[in-house]
């Protein structure tokens, strides 16, 4: 090992270092009680293991007006999730499919249509769209962020599944159709059992981007059905008295979870969609 | 009865005709090859004999059917894919079940039926793989196991040989050529492999830019081509194109001759064929389509063979005979000679050319002068 | 004679396009619709309540005479240069190093990446603690000796927008890394090996042959970031709140505050428009090498 790769070892440990000390601080810090964190630094370590702020995060902190924790939000995000990524994924397959496998006259323009829509900042939408859930009587509620989160993750879906699927051979459709197999019979037989890992990248970019988003939930929600993020920011800043940031932390670590345990399970689909798109082939 | 008839087909891509009104018949149990350089609409005729692109114009019959507007599965064809088109998830059995099963063919049925293909293909060792675990060859047998199983009155080939390496092709070759006599089956192939085109096919259609330019059996194309674009395409080495002048010999029996001339050396050849269409090029040039197995060393005189010396430029052995390359007229001039004979870089080579076989083109039109 | 199979042949070319129908009707009021929608609401003078009438350019007149909105415009451009330039570099960076063969790069790998994967809420709470002047790194390092160290941006006026860039870098740059990454593993190994028998030095092939071949990665970085920047608005809300004061604020809070807490639907909407106007000036050469790309394939 000579000096260069010393070098080389040494900056990448130290840059790691620096990537992991937020979480090891956020981890520290939600495990001391107030005392300690008055007293010590952000690396001194906790006295004992002490999950009361945890608990609270939970189940009793104030997010607002009401100090219930964070346990009923947490499943307002589950309930929003799930459904939006299911549905988001199976159009975004199917669009993927026609887009690819059956192109018709203006199919290209259709999908350029559809990438613009990955690329507008939500901003432009977001004062139209609070009138039409108004109007559609979904205003601050559960099924009315479902709603948003299907229609512009449609967008993103169909751009996964479109560019993988372009790498499938078209003579592989063609040699079902001589076969005898129609739309759905080769989607179903031929297609879909060769897009498990696309279906995982899939998953994996609506789930986070869903679970994450603050925006939408903030505008479109209010009170029982905020997501998570909206009750932590709620949380973080609602100030009654003293500042206890070991429960603002244990909050943030609580509605970080679901995502950072996806990506440790699935770290390498997490990266294909980060990079879908981006990077050719 | 024919078995495939296909009226003034054409194919418009917006304001680009790709296909301009093809006419092809073939009967019953014919080999019929399409052949052309990539672009002259082959592959997008047999994509429409399938039925997986629309007709712009024309009408498509698959015996008495007019299957013009009909869907793939209607149609009573198969297809073998370039690329093999192997159902990836699926194993070999399931590959040559699945167009059985669609049609509701009896599982006892089918089962015969994959027992007989696989037999006839050697393929019964791979039944239970994944088209991944299989060589190129094999993933070919494949492709025309699921054919055959399908047992449709017409078979189309989309260049099946093109990605295998040279020796199983010619092998493979041999293998479907075997086939087709062994059952009697019609097919469809297209190729741009002219050497594919001369061995399989019992009929073929040349074809450039969306037209077919000849059709008929292999020899006939070979031997009298109908234009220089066909005369260069079928053949390898190619044939050569020899710019000459012609000039009508009066006497008892009037007949044309041309001038050859190489090194230093210029000769008068009388042509006696009875080409009754180069007497109006007497006085003008005119273009002499030899072979270059028509151009070989001395020693094998024929009634109709002109001598001359010719200086060498380059000779390429290829085993069984030498390709010598001279310069007749100032274009370069391949020939085809014994490797026994012998031959020089930068001396004179006493050569034959047998013209009983030449042809003429306008130099103008590149058509045939008959 | 094939009459009945016509019906048939029709609804077999029908059947895709009912498939894509949905969306495409979901896209064309969604996101058209709605950005027609919203640019006329800019053009109105609506505030608390839309209004759809013309009153021309009124409220980008109003817009651009708000000294927030200058701040706020400021604050995108250093916070966006910054914050692009440095994941940019960073990235690339360890793009490299992590390309010499490193034992344990998956694992090294996965620590750089992990930050994308959480929420810029998530993200802003963490550094607001870790920033905080009393007990965060201004402590930490007084503690370690150092009496006089001052690290107090989160509150100073001027450096506050300089947080958010440290924890935006903090969380993207990892993605950054990945990209190049990829970029690397693609190039040519034939390349590189003709270059070394050309007798050029490792540095000389990075720079010469291996980081110019990077263009179109960085090129796609370079979208993602800005588009990223454009729209980062919960970062901002959950570290500093767009304060102290305004100092913080970046159009996508303006936009936020002035639509939905102050009631200034108008002003709103035009301050949106001009994010639109923003991201379209960065779209369309992105979208004109995608679609040049996708002729070439034919």
């Amino acid at each position: 090992m000579n000096i260069k790769r010393v070098l080389i070892y040494s900056i990448l440990s130290f840059a790691a270092l620096i990537y992991l000390l937020p979480l090891v601080v956020m981890v520290i810090t939600s495990l001391k009680d107030l005392d300690e964190i008055r007293s010590g630094t952000l690396l001194s370590m906790p006295q004992a293991l002490n999950f009361d702020s945890w608990d609270k995060a939970w189940g009793s902190a104030c997010t607002g007006v009401t100090c219930e924790g964070l346990k009923g939000y947490f499943w307002n995000s589950v309930l929003i999730v799930v459904p939006a990524v299911i549905i988001s994924t199976v159009i975004g397959a199917l669009n993927g499919y026609v887009l690819t496998k059956w192109k018709f006259r203006g199919s290209t323009l259709f999908f350029g249509m559809l990438l613009i829509g990955t690329m507008i900042p939500f901003q432009v939408v977001l004062l139209p769209m609070a009138r039409m859930l108004g109007f559609l009587g979904l205003a601050g509620t559960t099924s009315g962020l479902i709603m948003v989160h299907i229609i512009y993750g449609l967008a993103f879906t169909t751009l996964f599944f479109r560019n993988y699927y372009i790498s499938i051979p078209s003579e592989l459709v063609n040699a079902a159709r001589i076969d005898g197999a129609g739309f759905w019979m080769i989607f179903h037989r031929i297609i879909l059992p060769l897009s498990i890992p696309i279906i995982v990248v899939s998953v994996i970019w609506q789930f986070t981007q869903i679970w994450n988003d603050f925006l939408f939930g903030v505008v479109y929600s209010s009170g029982d059905s905020q997501p998570i993020t909206v009750a932590l920011n709620n949380l973080v800043n609602t100030s009654t008295g003293v500042k206890e940031y070991n429960v603002d932390m244990a909050a943030a670590i609580i509605a970080a979870l679901p995502t950072l345990f996806v990506y440790i399970v699935a770290g390498k689909y997490f990266v294909k969609g980060l990079t879908a798109g981006a990077v050719k082939g | 009865m024919h078995a495939l008839k296909i009226q003034n087909i054409e194919k418009i891509y917006g304001k680009v005709k790709v296909l301009k009104g093809i006419d092809l018949e073939i009967q019953p149990g014919q080999f019929l090859i399409l052949v052309g350089p990539s672009g002259c609409g082959k592959s997008t005729l047999l994509n429409m004999i399938a039925g997986l692109e629309p007709v712009s114009n024309g009408n498509i019959f698959i015996g008495d059917r007019d299957v013009t507007h009909l869907d793939p599965k209607d149609r009573d064809i198969a297809m073998v894919f370039q690329s093999y088109a192997l159902y990836p998830n699926m194993t070999v059995r399931q590959n040559i079940e699945f167009g059985l099963t669609i049609r509701k063919t009896e599982k006892s049925e089918q089962k015969k039926i994959v027992e007989k293909v696989s037999k006839l293909l050697q393929i019964e060792s791979l039944l239970d793989r994944k088209p991944k675990q299989l060589s190129g060859g094999q993933r070919q047998r494949v492709a025309m196991g699921r054919a055959l199983a399908r047992d449709p009155s017409i078979f189309l080939f989309d260049e099946p040989l093109s990605n295998l390496d040279a020796k199983l092709r010619v092998e493979m070759r041999g293998e479907i050529k075997e086939l087709h006599q062994r059952e009697g089956t019609t097919i469809v192939y297209v190729t741009h492999d002219q050497i594919e085109a001369m061995t399989l096919g019992d009929v073929i259609a040349v074809m450039k830019d969306g037209e077919i330019q000849q059709f008929g059996p292999p020899q006939e194309i070979y031997d009298n081509p109908r234009n220089q674009f066909i005369a260069s395409f079928m053949g390898s080495p190619s044939m050569n194109f020899i710019p000459c002048q012609a000039e009508k010999v009066d006497g008892d029996m009037p007949t044309m001759q041309i001038t050859l001339e190489s090194g230093n050396e210029k000769v008068k050849v009388p042509i006696k064929q009875n080409i009754k269409g180069l007497e109006a090029y007497a006085g003008k040039s005119v273009i002499l389509g030899i072979r270059p197995e028509q151009i070989t060393q001395q020693g094998e005189e024929k009634p109709d063979s002109a001598m001359l010396n010719c200086d060498v430029e380059l000779i390429e052995p290829t085993g069984p005979d030498t390709l010598v390359t001279v310069r007749i007229n100032g274009v370069k001039t391949v020939c085809r000679i014994h490797p026994t004979a012998e031959s020089k870089v930068d001396k004179l080579m006493p050569l034959l050319l047998d013209m009983s076989k030449v042809v003429f083109f306008d130099p103008d039109t590149q058509e045939r002068v008959y | 004679m094939n009459k009945s199979s016509t019906p048939r042949q029709s609804l077999g070319e029908l059947l895709p396009k009912l498939v894509v129908a949905p969306t495409f009707v979901v896209a064309v009021i969604f996101i058209y619709g709605f950005m027609l929608m919203n640019a006329w609401l800019s053009f109105s003078s609506s505030r608390m309540l839309p209004k759809y009438n013309w009153a021309g350019f009124l409220q980008y007149e109003k817009l651009f005479a708000n000294d927030r909105w200058w701040v706020a415009a400021e604050n995108l451009f250093i916070f966006g240069v910054l914050f692009i330039v440095i994941c940019l570099v960073l990235g690339l960076f360890m793009a490299i190093f992590l390309d010499q063969k490193i034992r344990a790069e998956g694992a090294i790998r996965t620590i750089y990446l992990y930050p994308m994967a959480l929420s810029f809420i998530v993200t802003g709470t963490a550094w607001k603690w870790i920033l905080n002047p009393e007990l965060g790194i201004q402590r930490l390092v007084r503690e370690m000796g150092f009496e006089s160290f001052t690290f107090d941006w989160l509150v100073n006026t001027d450096m506050a927008i300089y947080t958010v860039v440290i924890a935006g870098v903090w969380q993207s740059s990892g993605f950054v890394m990945a990209l190049c990454l990829a970029g690397l593993r693609g190039v040519d190994d034939n390349i590189i090996k003709a270059a070394k028998v050309d007798g050029a030095s490792m540095p000389l092939i990075y720079r010469k042959i291996i980081i110019p071949g990077l263009r179109p990665v960085f090129f796609s970085a370079f979208i993602i970031l800005t588009h990223i920047a454009i729209k980062s608005f919960d970062l901002i809300i959950a570290l500093t709140g767009g304060g102290p004061g305004f100092a913080t604020d970046v159009p996508a809070t303006f936009m936020y505050t002035f639509s939905f807490t102050r009631g200034q639907i108008g002003l709103g909407s035009a301050a949106s428009m001009m994010m639109l106007m923003a991201v379209i000036t960065i779209i369309v050469p992105y979208l004109y090498s995608e679609l040049r790309e996708k002729n070439n394939e034919h």
